[in-house]
């Protein structure tokens, strides 16, 4: 018996595979052990112990060394190559809508300064969308909501219906179901107009805030849409308000924010050549529409403007989308292609 | 609305030293936004917005009289050099002693027309335009077409006050009678078009009893300036804003006169742009005056005043802004300033008194002329409101089950609340449940959706031709969106039910759907006996849809606790042939009656045959195989 030959032969043993066809060749019923076991019977009695001792331990030699061995090889390199730069296993990724991203990120940040997320109808009467904000019947500036309307009969006192073509309508309704101030609504809703081409559909989103307390100025709204800018836009972001007219609030004002690809300036170096920003016009894009809410806007919701004031401002979701992320073909937004949702 | 006017038009009457990119910069920080400036020749252009309330700044008069309040809070001069409404009035027009001229003006109601002014201009010589005129003209994007014509849109311009100037001798009889149209009178405007009155226009009718003008929105072709015309009639007015407006809607008409009109315009601005339309007629087509003076001003509007604190600014801007400030820029605004102590009496300019009417009013003026970018940014106080937990639940189940779906491997998608005819009955939905809209842009968007499972349907057909990088098996979407449920009938209605539902749609099989439903309810811990709504199959579309309210009702936060015990499972197979009379439901409902089963799961199906493992255990003690057995044996 050659001890040393069979544990020489394991030792050198190549692969997982030719230490399994030894482990057989020694260990296996009809290997080389029990081979040497079956023997025992031609050996003479006085020596069969001696035998069988030395048998045994080299069947546990064989078998500690196979054991090492495994590990030993089992350490090295597989003979076939694992390629540890493939994709691990598929897991499902569905998306959800920009849209929802960008509601659920304008909530919390307004929630971090205590307003309140609230829902209201997206089918309202006139009253709703006009008159409650100090918009008449016949008024011009209704022409600057185009609306569409809803074909049953009209309401005897809160007019036609109508689908809702700004969150605006949020303002009377939250007004009437606080009761008294302190108000801090965010209203975000699905709005209508009849307006379908390359930069509208014909529904679309808007975040509306509005803030009535005892003292609320000028400051506090340029605070909070300051606020907005830079976490929503990024630190850094600045805003301007520019005089404008809209019938629910006085003063009223138009919001830009600074550009981010300009940094505000209007221009940027491309090649070493000043150019004009392509983003924006000069340095500032519009965001929209804000002011201090009009004293009839307070009175029709039962507030007292003498001892109230407050600000509102109604902004496009799919608008801001487009700032920060530059998403711009809106119409992808709601025709239900799967490229363009599974995206995101 | 947008107007053009140039710098130099605009240093006709400012004597300032800002450059024209300074105009523009901080005149669209404090007033008007200037959208661009445009160099033409030697001359800039500025594009400038008017908002639908400040009609009176649609001018160059009325951009001057910003640049007079604005530039100087700039460290920049601005003063009128010459302001023509001061300096032009009848009082400059010389009335020879022969007017041969007449007209006889009637008009049926003073409502039309607050105030009516006419001359007319003899021996006129129509032929171009001085230069000056035709290059300002252009370069503000209207065309020039005689020295008569130009003149009168040369006055519109500088002054905002639209103008219109007749063939005199075209009006038979010298007669204007001004009245309201009957329905379906005709007239052919200037461009050559034939329009039909809708009725309750406002007209002008010759003795022959001809339309001669289309008021405040067109003049009529018979009576409009040739190269014939020798006389000439210029005619300056306002109007009923309500009038106008209504007739260039209802007509399709849209001019620039009648986006003037429309919004209302300042009797007073008539004289001075009557009188300066003498004088430039006179000077550039040789004509004289040859009439009286019309001018038919039956109510001259009472001036304006208000009268309120100088503690009012403060509180509604934020900043404490000087007395001797808030004088300054309301006197350079046009405002009549007087004070004493803490009192301001401010008597508006005639041509603000549509805009201007409480205090709110004035406050803005201020604050936008001493500059929001001078206005410090504070957040205020935080308060804690009440958020109505029905709303936060709404809000925030949805964003879960949102980012639930979507790790389940579903796409979110949201699509029009309206839907088209062929949608619903695609459906198998029927229209008279579902609200219209009365103006829609396209029979795609007419009706307002009472589920959401016809667009659902259109989603996954149209996507399924689709190369996407993707090879993910099916489609699954699905949306949250409210359904408009109609309440009441065709006589009295309410406003709709609005419910948010959320809807799947999947193109795999029957289980994939009611797996995912399945899902959704464990991720919310809704109790199992919430049954899975019914699913559709539509050639291999399956779809459900769920009211949201039920998820939230049954939902719960957190699962409720069944305490840990150290006895045995016993898990037992057995295979049952399934049929319509022994169903898995009934399998299961006859199977939990056992008190010690406690959940059951499916191993296989091979066609009717189905293999189900059963879990026995008790909370109480160590039951046994044998103890297990008996149970499902009596099944």
């Amino acid at each position: 018996m050659d001890d040393n030959k069979y544990i020489e032969e394991i030792n050198s043993a190549k692969s997982q595979e030719q230490l399994s066809e030894l482990e057989i060749k020694l260990l296996g019923r009809n290997g080389i052990i029990n081979d040497l076991l079956s023997k025992i019977k031609d050996i003479p009695n006085d020596e069969k112990r001696e035998y069988g001792q030395k048998i045994n331990m080299l069947k546990t030699s064989i078998d500690q060394s196979i054991k090492v061995k495994k590990i030993e090889l089992s350490k090295q390199k597989s003979s076939v190559f694992f390629d540890k730069t493939l994709p691990g296993k598929a897991y499902p990724k569905g998306s959800i809508h920009i849209v929802s991203y960008a509601v659920e990120e304008i909530s919390k940040i307004f929630e971090k300064i205590g307003f309140i997320r609230v829902s209201y109808p997206e089918v309202d009467w006139e009253y709703g969308a006009f008159e409650s904000l100090n918009m008449p019947s016949n008024h011009p500036a209704r022409d600057d909501v185009e609306t569409s309307f809803i074909d049953v009969p009209a309401h005897l006192k809160l007019g036609k219906m109508v689908l809702t073509p700004h969150t605006s309508n949020g303002q009377n309704r939250e007004m009437k179901r606080v009761g008294k101030p302190p108000i801090r609504m965010i209203n975000i809703s699905k709005c209508y107009r009849p307006n379908w081409d390359p930069t509208h559909t014909p529904m679309f989103h808007q975040f509306e805030g509005l803030c009535v307390d005892s003292d609320i100025n000028i400051i506090n709204l340029r605070g909070t849409l300051d606020y907005f800018a830079e976490i929503y836009f990024g630190k850094g972001t600045k805003t301007r308000l520019r005089p404008h007219h809209f019938q629910f609030t006085e003063p009223s004002f138009e919001v830009d924010i600074s550009c981010n690809a300009c940094k505000g300036v209007g221009t940027i170096h491309e090649l070493s050549v000043q150019k004009k920003c392509r983003v924006c016009k000069s340095g500032w894009l519009e965001l929209g529409g804000t002011g201090m809410v009009h004293p009839n806007v307070l009175k029709e919701g039962g507030i007292d403007p003498s001892a109230s004031s407050g600000w509102a401002f109604g902004f496009g979701i799919e608008r801001v989308i487009m700032m920060k992320y530059g998403l711009d073909d809106i119409r992808n937004y709601y025709s239900g292609d799967i490229r363009f949702l599974e995206q995101f | 609305m947008n107007i053009r006017i140039t710098y130099n038009w605009l240093l006709d009457y400012l004597d300032t030293d800002a450059t024209p990119d300074q105009i523009r910069e901080y005149l669209s920080l404090c007033g008007p936004s200037i959208e661009s400036v445009e160099k033409i020749g030697d001359d800039y252009v500025f594009d400038i917005e008017v908002i639908s309330n400040r009609i009176d700044y649609a001018s160059v008069i009325g951009i001057a009289q910003e640049a007079v309040a604005i530039l100087p809070m700039f460290g920049k001069n601005a003063k009128f050099k010459k302001n023509p409404l001061e300096k032009y009035n009848f009082k400059n027009i010389t009335v020879g002693n022969k007017n041969i001229c007449s007209l006889h003006v009637k008009i049926t109601d003073p409502k039309l027309c607050p105030r009516f002014t006419a001359i007319v201009i003899e021996n006129v010589l129509i032929s171009k335009s001085p230069s000056f005129i035709k290059e300002r003209l252009i370069a503000c994007g209207i065309k020039s077409i005689n020295n008569v014509v130009d003149i009168s849109n040369y006055l519109m311009l500088s002054l905002g006050q639209p103008v219109h100037t007749f063939d005199y001798d075209q009006i038979k009889g010298s007669t204007m009678i001004m009245r309201e149209s009957k329905k379906g009178e005709k007239i052919i405007t200037l461009d050559e078009k034939e329009v039909t009155l809708p009725g309750g226009d406002i007209v002008i009718e010759d003795g022959s009893g001809r339309l001669v003008d289309l008021c405040g929105i067109m003049g009529g072709l018979n009576s409009s300036i040739t190269d014939k015309t020798k006389n000439v009639l210029l005619f300056v007015q306002t109007y009923d804003k309500v009038k106008i407006r209504k007739t260039t809607m209802s007509t399709g008409v849209r001019t620039v006169a009648a986006t003037f009109f429309e919004k209302g315009l300042d009797p007073e601005r008539v004289e001075p742009t009557l009188a300066y339309g003498v004088e430039l007629l006179e000077k550039y087509t040789g004509g004289k005056v040859g009439s009286k003076i019309y001018d038919i001003y039956p109510k001259k509007p009472e001036k304006k005043l208000l009268v309120m604190s100088y503690g009012v600014f403060g509180k509604k801007i934020g900043v404490e802004i000087p007395k001797k400030t808030i004088n300054e820029i309301l006197t350079n605004l046009g405002f009549l300033v007087e004070h004493d102590g803490s009192t301001l009496r401010i008597t508006v300019p005639s041509f603000r008194v549509n805009d201007i009417d409480i205090p709110e009013d004035i406050v803005e003026e201020v604050a936008r002329v001493y500059g929001y970018h001078n206005i410090p940014s504070k957040l205020q106080p935080a308060v804690y409101v009440e958020q109505p937990k029905e709303m936060e639940d709404l809000f925030v189940f949805q964003n879960r089950i949102k980012i639930f779906l979507k790790h389940l491997g579903l796409n979110e998608v949201i699509n029009y609340s309206m839907i088209s005819r062929s949608m619903i009955e695609d459906g198998g939905l029927k229209i008279e449940d579902h609200l219209r809209l009365s103006n829609s842009l396209s029979e795609d968007i007419e009706f307002l959706r009472i589920s959401l499972l016809p667009s659902l349907a259109k989603n996954i057909k149209e996507n399924m031709g689709k190369t996407r990088y993707n090879t993910a098996p099916g489609l699954k979407l699905f949306e949250i969106a409210k359904v408009y449920i109609p309440v009441g009938n065709k006589n009295i209605c309410s406003l709709p039910n609005e419910i948010y539902r959320l809807g799947i749609a999947v193109n795999t099989d029957y289980a994939d759907l009611k797996g995912i439903v399945e899902a959704v309810y464990r991720e919310l811990n809704i109790p199992d006996d919430l049954s899975v709504p019914e699913i559709v199959d539509k050639n291999g579309v399956f779809m459900t849809e769920i009211d949201f309210q039920t998820l939230i009702d049954n939902c719960q936060l957190v699962p409720t606790y069944k305490p840990l015990h150290p006895y045995a499972i016993i898990k037992l197979d057995k295979t049952f042939e399934i049929n319509p009379k022994k169903t898995y439901d009934i399998i299961q409902k006859m199977a939990f009656k056992s008190k010690l089963l406690q959940k059951i799961e499916v191993v296989t199906l091979y066609q009717n045959k189905l293999t189900l493992r059963f879990y026995y255990s008790s909370p109480e003690k160590n039951i046994t195989e044998s103890d297990a057995k008996s149970e499902l044996e009596k099944l």
